[in-house]
């Protein structure tokens, strides 16, 4: 398989800036702080952290809807990390996106037919029945009825917003497709019709995903690849099953063991590993690895100092951590007492 | 006597549109020390149960109807003074958003002591060392200090502990629980929850939680309530609802769920929406979206009865062997793949 997206050390910093007309920047957030991944054709990479991790940052960044402080990113052979707007514009069609809240991402005073043919129309594509023929076909696509054609986003639910969503994308044939907490807004079995939706169309237009979400459930169910995000870092990629078998970094351990179990055996033997505190400032983030003040093996002098760097575990995993997890599940004994770095890394 | 008993509880809006029945028919009762989950999608009436026991409903377009007796008293019944003072002393409630539910202009320790001085008959002072008790005994670090930030100091999970600690600050005998995890990240929604399941038996709290996670659900509850459209569909001790369920809408909520134990290539899904209380469906509310609907699930509205002989209650048409054997079915279908 080839690579349809290749990221290498994207930077977010968004300055913060003092005065009113010299204004000078006093610092930075960096809410997306080097980051590396690379996505094959026809792949799922899901992406999860918790909020303020840069993960929606990253999915714009990686779309130029906003323009990258540094590193660059690759699509389909082509480095558009610096094109302009115009040159931008062919690539556009190829790259869509899905986004969380399908009540505010529709404009609510135009017909769902028209929201979902504007793709068609900036792209130049078909005449206006060719278009309208073709929002037909894609309202089928996505489980709606062709004559929904007329309606407002209003008069449809929750569900079936996010379904017009994903209809406008895929209107120009994308190659990938970014969805940022996609099913986030949903309830549960409604949820349940999004994800089938998004899986068939995946296999029936060879699509590529960037899924984006919090619920690790939900990046587990439609994911080939995880990676995990803490304070605008990578802290952990592998394959889904890798990942979810057996977690190498620590906060990957402690998200997966603070996911409630909908399994009320499981519930009442299950240890989470409770992290103390809240995410570090993005502004200032902690020296060394930016897990280190919440982590419960981090090691003085070790990783307080020097900042991990990802690396490869084996063909499909790789982790920035200096002492990662020996084997899962684990003791809160086997947890704090981590083995040497020399044996972690043999 | 249980602590509260809520019988055949009915509420009603009056909307532009017409009457909309949110409640319709909720029945339970609560002991000391006992979580009761209410597991629902949003419209399912879980909410506004809560609401209505609380005495919170807009009384402009609302009517309510049934018994919610609590230690004896009608709270739908008793006078608005006598709820005022029940209300906040002896039933508080925990609020899903910690972002809206707090006065943005107040310093916190100004809203924790104000909900002390209203309930009870103490100097400023007094008041002010609960609320720094409160903040303490819901684990707030620097708690001295962080009494006189606003809520935007805070961040999203410490402002829930916030919440929690207006709510436990009078000692009540129930709390009521509206999602509080559901804006929290699952790390301090973790927190959040051992916090909560710590502070239950310390004080021997009654805790009603209401949630749309069948995850969390199955984490704290020892009942479980699951709502539709309005009315109890089924209602039973966790480990009935986990593992014999006896509703067709409880087996696709559990099929539906994407989770971390296991791992399916497609997902369960029930199709269609949840009904609009504006105009629900004859016959059972579920009938539309239900693989197994029978004619008379088309007209007749099933009453919420007993299984075999047991406690577990549920409303459905469906004879007892097909239910035994789809509820087996359903589960096994989950544990396979968990292997």
């Amino acid at each position: 398989m080839s690579d349809l997206l290749v990221v290498e050390d994207l930077k977010m910093h968004f300055p913060i800036t003092r005065g009113i007309v010299f204004q000078k920047q006093v610092a930075a957030v960096k809410a997306v702080d080097g980051v590396s991944f690379s996505v094959a054709q026809g792949e799922t990479l899901g992406i999860v952290g918790e909020s303020g991790c840069g993960k929606s940052t990253l999915a714009r960044c990686v779309l130029r809807l906003l323009d990258p402080t540094g590193g660059s990113v690759v699509f389909d052979g082509h480095d558009i990390t610096n094109l302009s707007r115009s040159e931008m514009r062919p690539l556009r069609r190829e790259m869509m996106m899905v986004f969380q809240d399908p009540y505010a991402s529709l404009n609510p005073r135009k017909r769902v037919g028209f929201t979902i043919a504007e793709p068609l129309e900036v792209n130049n594509i078909g005449t206006d029945a060719e278009r309208k023929r073709r929002v037909q076909e894609l309202l089928e696509i996505v489980g709606l009825s062709p004559e929904h054609y007329n309606r407002f986003p209003h008069e449809f639910s929750g569900g079936q917003r996010q379904r017009i969503g994903v209809a406008r994308a895929l209107a120009v044939n994308p190659k990938l497709i970014v969805c940022d907490e996609p099913v986030s807004a949903l309830d549960v079995s409604v949820q349940a019709q999004i994800l089938n939706l998004l899986k068939d169309l995946q296999r029936e237009f060879g699509l590529t995903y960037v899924f984006i979400a919090h619920d690790l459930n939900v990046v587990r169910h439609i994911s080939d690849r995880v990676m995990v995000m803490y304070l605008g870092k990578v802290v952990e990629v592998a394959s889904d099953r890798a990942l979810y078998t057996h977690p190498r970094h620590p906060y990957t351990g402690a998200l997966m063991s603070a996911v409630p179990a909908p399994n009320p055996k499981l519930a009442r033997m299950r240890r989470p590993i409770v992290l103390e505190g809240d995410v570090p400032n993005p502004i200032n983030p902690p020296d060394g690895c930016r897990f280190h003040p919440r982590c419960p093996r981090a090691r003085v002098g070790l990783c307080d100092v020097e900042e991990p760097q990802l690396r490869d575990l084996d063909s499909n995993h790789s982790t920035a951590c200096h002492l990662p997890l020996e084997h899962w599940p684990m003791t809160t004994e086997e947890l704090t007492h981590p083995a040497e770095p020399s044996m972690a890394t043999s | 006597m249980a602590l509260l008993e809520v019988e055949d509880l009915r509420t009603s809006f009056q909307t532009d549109d017409g009457v909309v029945t949110a409640v319709d028919g909720v029945s339970f009762s609560l002991e000391r020390g006992e979580t009761l989950g209410i597991v629902g999608e949003s419209g399912s009436g879980k909410s506004v149960t809560c609401l209505t026991i609380m005495g919170l409903n807009d009384p402009r377009n609302t009517t309510s109807e049934g018994i919610a007796r609590f230690d004896g008293v009608d709270l739908l019944r008793t006078d608005p003074e006598s709820l005022r003072a029940l209300r906040g002393m002896r039933i508080a409630m925990i609020f899903q958003d910690p972002m809206t539910s707090l006065n943005p202009v107040k310093k916190i320790g100004w809203q924790l002591e104000e909900a002390v001085l209203v309930h009870r008959d103490v100097s400023k002072k007094e008041a002010r060392n609960l609320a720094l008790e409160a903040m303490k005994s819901v684990r707030i670090p620097r708690a001295e200090q962080r009494i006189d930030d606003y809520p935007h100091q805070f961040s999203g999970g410490m402002r829930q502990r916030v919440m929690i600690a207006m709510a436990l600050i009078n000692e009540p005998d129930v709390v009521i629980a509206d999602e509080p995890t559901t804006a929290l990240d699952v790390t301090t929604q973790a927190q959040i929850l051992e916090l909560m399941n710590q502070l239950q038996q310390e004080r021997n709290m009654a805790i009603i939680m209401i949630t749309h996670d069948l995850g969390v659900v199955a984490e704290v509850a020892d009942d479980v309530i699951v709502m539709y459209g309005g009315q109890v569909v089924e209602h039973a001790k966790v480990d009935e609802i986990f593992y014999r369920p006896r509703h067709p809408y409880t087996w696709g909520l559990l099929g539906s769920l994407p989770r971390l134990d296991l791992e399916v290539e497609r997902l369960e899904q029930i199709p269609g929406q949840p009904p609009s209380l504006l105009n629900p469906p004859p016959g059972c509310r579920f009938h539309p979206r239900c693989t197994f609907a029978m004619d008379v699930c088309r007209t007749d509205v099933p009453q919420l009865l007993s299984f075999g002989e047991g406690s577990h209650l549920q409303r459905c048409w469906l004879d007892d062997a097909t239910k035994e054997r789809e509820a087996a079915r359903t589960i096994a279908s989950l544990q396979q793949e968990a292997s």
